[in-house]
């Protein structure tokens, strides 16, 4: 319920069933219109996003700082040459006053300017464009396999096991899809790779060649999620299922297929989306396992790499691109949430 | 005695800046020791904020509510001589403490184990209810009994003023006349102060001595009961009376132009 | 009580499962290092990468040592570290989640959005970003995954503590002057211990699948330490010489994480937390009544609805209960009808079944049941949908629930012209436009536009009427239509229901709890009680005619605006029995001051009593009148009764 109509002026929309009142009569309504609610949720959404990514760059700029002793030293090594590690943390700029060091990081972001990676030299910010369409490719691909698999197969099944019925096949589907959800994507991996690369040899074992080596990776990718994304829609179904309003359209006698599409679907995927978001975040984080399985050259591969060489700058990149990248993706599921959902934008603002 | 309960202009606010909605707009009220006072209003009206206020649940923007001249507003009051009874008998009860445990957590500090058992039982006998009841969890009583609970906790703590919340308007109604006379008895044997709050204006005329009524966050009209039930002043008033369904009377025309076809 | 739970879960599979996967999963961390220790750490030269053989059940590493024996040994380590990791996770989430009440309003409110912030991103982020800062090693991973699964856990504690300090009980213990971190040891914690434990053991399941990943990506445990995770990396690089050695670490993670898992669901069934499972509902099964099918029309012409002897049974633990129970009534074309009675006595259940809406785990059954000349338990699905069509139509009683949160109100109402009377889009809503109009709604036109959430409490009933009269209801039934509502809008929506009967012609029956509201609009009443109907009679014989105790009983204890004060209301001693503890003869004798033998064992029928009058009672009370709300005529204890069976006149509650 919209705040303002517990309290206050806004009790007023039901005296204005009394006769000769204005046209609905109440504040909030007058207000909603002048106002629009959508204008006002995607401002506040807009500036909650803003404060976000600050505090991503912050996080990962203090990440380094965070780290226990000398990060260059450890980067080079106990032998490494001492003149070498002081001048490398000039060039790094680790030897200024902690605030100048931010300042120039967060100028530097202005810029596109990310760093230079302590290993190969190459700027941050080309290491990033060059892997980073790999990544998007294998997620949204990922992705879009899980929900064509999970949505029709999620309302498949909440038609066929409700009010109970079939129980025998409930009772397959949500165990075949707790073990399913349960196997983490990398280990799903592995096994994609030794039953269908290794032992049959239908598809490349690693690397990025052509579509038939987007098979594996994809499935490991987007096989868990869309299981447990159809086992949460079929419980969120079941629920929408037993819902007044569904009552209401079978009390209008509309026939079923009517009752599912207009009454029952709608709304059990708007309950969904929310829990949709999160999985599709861990999707792209589960992007850096499935890579890392399947030898893909993308952020995934980067890095696990620039984390075991110590290659801090380029570290802070790719976290930084994760990290927003996660944020924008939330921002997306709330303006598709808002459009799906028309109490939603109320809500939010 | 310590005096009346006082509410003295007192305004609450929900939200802040320009979100901020106003649930009580200046309320003046007194309620007299061994007086029942009904506070009847619709929902939204403000009136369970204001009880709220007074036990210092719901903070209050400006105004005071005193009682004995101490300030009941504010949250950390070491004893309340005010105690509430809320609406809903499934959620006023911990359903993991023992009605036994329940009360005696609401006796006054500085009471012995042993004392706090007669205690208990004391006051369940107050309301009827047995005392080898002390074990039983909340899950093992109806509607009306915990009801009874609620207000035996409330009555542990020796209070001054105990507020009635809406507490029949869950119960079914051939509960809610035991739980009714079940208040005025207690309320005429320990001489305590009520405020009874409910939107069931036959509810709150029968059990009280001075009715207030509120909309949208102030008191529109207050009196003597007959008084205010019978030669209503204030337009809303009188539409509430007339919405009062009564059996035998006429529900009247409609309001609108009734539809031709 | 609780160990009984206990030991009744373990000899489900789901329980007996987890118990055994956990104990065997205790036995090898135990004893694992201690019995292969030494073979998994020997090297062998000789047989460098070997395929599975008799010797080396799943072949060997790059060193020649024994791949199983590695995998047994390495439980102890995944096990370990995972449980520090939830560990740490769990107390920092505890922290974390309950800080909110401890620290008050505003620095609460900044460790929600701290929290808020930090569960949007997937744990794994977390943990690489944890990693970096805490080093790559077991202990740095340990400390960098408790960290990523802090988060949701204090999101999982702040839902829920928040919702149970928003309960009265909490209110109440603040009032009591319970202090704060009193509050949350005793009322908090303990109220939100057990999905806790559920989402913990979950919890655990989760760290070990994360941990499995960090090691795998070399970010976790370092040689010459090894995890599962470990093995499976080493594994992989060598998939081609012996997939086994990549494969056996894995399944010993898929193996152990669901042991976690199963141990979480067990635990859940155990504790009665819900995780996401489907509901529980009986078989669905209409009964049908093959006898009425030659003569559909039949029903002597103007009667909308003719029930004869309807009863709904719901699955109990013991058979069946019977919620409505050898209901017969009718409703004439045009009449007010209208059911009366308190919670559980069926009225509701009576009207849904009476539309063909009954719950799907109910049986429903009649000798009878027809409403506007169809049979509606012999007809199906489709054919009430071309045969009955819009003829009944529902009002339910929470408008807010009742309409789809998520269609433009006009939609709602217009498909239903769409879908019965072939209409295009545009004019099924500009019919809804004019249906709204004559319901009384400001500006229909934009009003069929705006979501229901935009309407308020009143307006959406009057919708949900509109809704209604889209057809040509020759039958309008209105479940607790006002309750919901405040009494000011309450009238108009009853000024309404009664203006559609007169305008419309259709038929209303109309279910309360309160007999005012019903006798305001309605011709007749029946009124129900533990799932029967113990009196029928025309509204004005109301106030005084009615004969059946517990119809008087009722009427007297709700006190109206002509209650004298100083009189003590009427009550009724003990509360209507559950449908499963109903016993023989009459429902209300437990309760009822004029109760013999007879009422004790055998049923009353309902019987005419008077002009237009049936009441089902051995001793209807006739004569004086009753005159509002006296408690005198209930007369205390009749010479035979015991004790606790007389009814109290005054006081003394509703205990049983």
């Amino acid at each position: 319920m919209a705040g303002a109509s517990l309290y206050g002026q806004a009790d007023v929309p039901d005296a204005p069933d009394v006769p000769g009142a204005p046209a609905g009569g109440g504040l909030p309504y007058g207000l909603d219109r002048l106002s629009n609610p959508w204008t006002r949720f995607l401002t506040r959404r807009l500036a909650r996003l803003l404060v976000s990514v600050f505090v991503v760059v912050t996080a990962t700029f203090l990440m380094i700082h965070l780290i226990p002793g000398d990060p260059v030293r450890a980067a080079l090594g106990l032998t490494a040459p001492a003149d070498l590690v002081e001048s490398r943390r000039e060039s790094l700029g680790l030897n200024e006053p902690l605030i100048t060091q931010y300042v120039s990081y967060l100028g530097g972001l202005f810029t596109g300017d990310l760093g230079t990676s302590m290993i190969s030299g190459t700027p941050v910010s080309e290491i990033i464009a060059d892997r980073l369409p790999q990544t998007a490719l294998l997620g949204s691909l990922a992705f879009l396999t899980a929900v064509a698999i999970a949505v029709p197969l999620g309302l498949a099944m909440a038609l066929l096991t409700r009010d109970g019925r079939r129980r025998g096949v409930e009772l397959g589907f949500t165990s075949t899809a707790a073990v399913m959800s349960a196997i983490p994507e990398f280990l799903l991996g592995v096994a994609l790779v030794a039953v269908f690369a290794v032992s049959l040899g239908w598809f490349p074992v690693a690397g990025m060649s052509g579509a038939s080596s987007f098979v594996l990776p994809v499935l490991a990718l987007a096989l868990g999620p869309a299981m447990a994304l159809a086992r949460i829609l079929r419980v969120e179904a079941l629920r929408v299922l037993g819902e007044d309003y569904v009552r209401t359209a079978r009390a209008k006698r509309l026939p079923r297929r009517l009752v599912y599409r207009r009454h029952v679907f709608p709304n059990a995927l708007t309950s969904m989306l929310t829990i949709g978001g999160l999985v599709l975040g861990a999707m792209l984080i589960g992007t850096v396992l499935v890579e890392n399985v399947f030898a893909w050259p993308g952020l995934g591969m980067t890095i696990v790499e620039s984390i075991l060489q110590k290659d801090y700058p380029l570290v802070q990149g790719v976290v930084l691109v994760y990290g927003t990248s996660v944020l924008f993706l939330n921002l997306a599921v709330d303006v598709v949430l808002g459009i799906a959902d028309p109490r939603s934008t109320i809500r939010e603002s | 005695m310590t005096g009346p309960l006082v509410f003295e202009d007192v305004h609450i606010r929900f939200g802040s800046g320009s979100r901020a909605t106003w649930a009580v707009r200046g309320v003046d009220l007194e309620v007299p020791p061994g007086s029942v006072v009904g506070l009847v209003g619709e929902s939204g009206s403000g009136k369970s904020s204001l009880a709220k206020a007074a036990v210092g649940l719901v903070p209050v923007a400006s105004g005071r509510i005193e009682l004995g001249g101490v300030d009941q507003s504010g949250r950390t009051l070491r004893r309340r001589r005010v105690q509430m009874v809320f609406q809903d008998p499934y959620s006023s009860l911990d359903p993991r403490m023992t009605i036994g445990e329940s009360i005696s957590e609401a006796l006054p500090r500085g009471i012995r184990r042993a004392e706090r058992r007669t205690e208990v039982a004391r006051v369940l006998e107050l309301v009827d209810i047995d005392p080898w009841r002390a074990t039983s969890l909340p899950g093992d009583l109806s509607g009306g009994q915990r009801q009874r609970i609620a207000l035996a906790r409330a009555l542990a703590a020796r209070p001054d003023v105990v507020i009635a919340d809406e507490i029949t308007s869950a119960l079914d109604v051939s509960v809610q006349g035991s739980v009714l006379n079940l208040v005025r008895d207690i309320q005429r044997e320990l001489d305590l102060a009520v405020l009874l709050i409910s939107h069931n204006l036959a509810v709150v005329r029968y059990v009280s001595d001075v009715i207030a009524v509120m909309r949208s966050g102030r008191i529109v009209e207050f009196g003597g009961g007959d008084e205010v039930l019978e030669r209503p002043e204030h337009p809303y008033t009188q539409l509430l009376l007339e919405s009062v369904p009564r059996i035998g009377s006429a529900l009247g025309p409609s309001d609108h132009a009734t539809r031709r076809e | 009580m609780r160990t009984a739970r206990w030991r009744a879960a373990l000899r489900t599979p789901l329980g007996a499962t987890a118990a055994a996967g956990s104990l065997a999963l205790l036995v090898l961390a135990v004893a694992g290092p201690v019995l292969w220790g030494s073979a998994a750490e020997e090297t062998d030269v000789a047989s460098m990468n070997q395929p599975p053989s008799g010797d080396h059940l799943f072949g060997t590493d790059d060193l020649g040592r024994d791949v199983l024996a590695r995998v047994l040994v390495a439980t102890r380590t995944s096990l370990g570290l995972a449980l520090g990791a939830t560990a740490i996770g769990i107390a920092l989430g505890l922290i974390l989640g309950t800080l909110p009440v401890v620290l008050g309003q505003r620095l609460g409110r900044m460790v929600v959005a701290l929290v808020n912030f930090l569960v949007a991103f997937p744990a794994l982020l977390l943990a690489l970003f944890f990693a970096v800062i805490f080093g790559l090693d077991a202990r740095g991973a340990m400390l960098a995954i408790g960290m990523a699964i802090a988060p949701s856990f204090a999101r999982l504690v702040q839902t829920l503590s928040a919702s149970v300090a928003g309960r009265d009980y909490v209110s109440a213990a603040r009032i009591a002057g319970v202090g704060r971190f009193r509050l949350i040891r005793r009322h908090v914690l303990p109220n939100i211990a057990e999905p806790l434990v559920v989402n913990a053991t979950m919890g655990a399941g989760g760290a070990l699948l994360a941990f499995a990943g960090l090691s795998f990506l070399g970010l976790g445990v370092q040689p010459p330490t090894y995890d599962w995770g470990r093995l499976l990396g080493e594994g992989l690089g060598r998939i081609y010489v012996n997939p086994a050695a990549a494969l056996a670490p894995g399944v010993a993670v898929v193996v152990a994480g669901l042991v976690f898992a199963l141990l979480g669901e067990t635990c859940a069934a155990v504790l009665g937390v819900r995780t996401g499972r489907g509901p529980v509902a009986g078989r669905a099964r209409h009964a049908e009544q093959p006898e009425s099918g030659k003569e559909a029309a039949g029903t002597g012409g103007d009667t909308v609805l003719h029930v004869d002897n309807l009863t709904v049974a719901f699955p109990a633990e013991r058979g069946t209960s019977r919620a409505v129970d050898g209901v017969t009534l009718g409703v004439r074309a045009g009449e007010a009808v209208g059911i009366v009675g308190e919670s559980g006595s069926g009225k509701s259940l009576t009207a849904l079944s009476a539309a063909g809406l009954a719950p799907a785990s109910a049986t429903v059954s009649a000798d009878r049941l027809d409403v506007a000349g169809v049979p509606v338990l012999a007809s199906s699905e489709a054919q009430l949908r071309d045969r009955l069509g819009t003829s009944v139509a529902m009002v339910f009683q929470d408008p807010t629930s009742s309409l789809n949160p998520s269609m433009r109100v006009g939609r709602q109402l217009g498909e239903i012209a769409q879908t019965h009377d072939g209409t295009s889009r545009a004019e099924g809503l500009r019919r809804a436009v004019e249906r709204l109009t004559w319901v009384h709604i400001p500006d229909p036109q934009m009003r069929a536009g705006q979501f229901p959430h935009e309407f308020s409490g009143g307006m959406r009933q009057r919708a949900m009427i509109g809704m209604g009269l889209m057809g040509r209801p020759q039958l309008m039934i209105a479940d607790e239509p006002t309750t919901a509502l405040d009494v000011t809008v309450q009238r108009e929506i009853l000024r309404l229901l009664r203006d559609v009967q007169h305008d419309s012609g259709a038929a209303i029956l109309l279910i309360s709890h309160d007999i005012a509201v019903v006798s305001q609009i309605c011709d007749r009443v029946l009124v129900m009680y533990a799932g029967r109907i113990v009196e029928e009679l025309p509204v004005d014989r109301l106030d005084g005619g009615a004969v059946h105790p517990y119809t008087r009983a009722l009427l007297a204890s709700v006190p109206d605006m002509s209650t004298p004060q100083d009189v003590p209301l009427a009550t009724i001693a003990g509360r209507p029995p559950e449908p499963s503890e109903r016993s023989p003869g009459c429902a209300f004798a437990p309760r009822c001051a004029f109760a013999d033998d007879l009422c004790r064992s055998t049923d009353p029928v309902l019987e005419v009593v008077g002009p237009q009058q049936r009441a089902a009672c051995w001793h209807p009370q006739r004569a004086e009148s009753v005159s509002g709300g006296t408690a005198g005529e209930m007369p205390g204890g009749t010479a035979g009764q015991s004790p606790e069976q007389t009814p109290a006149r005054v006081t003394t509650g509703d205990d049983q």
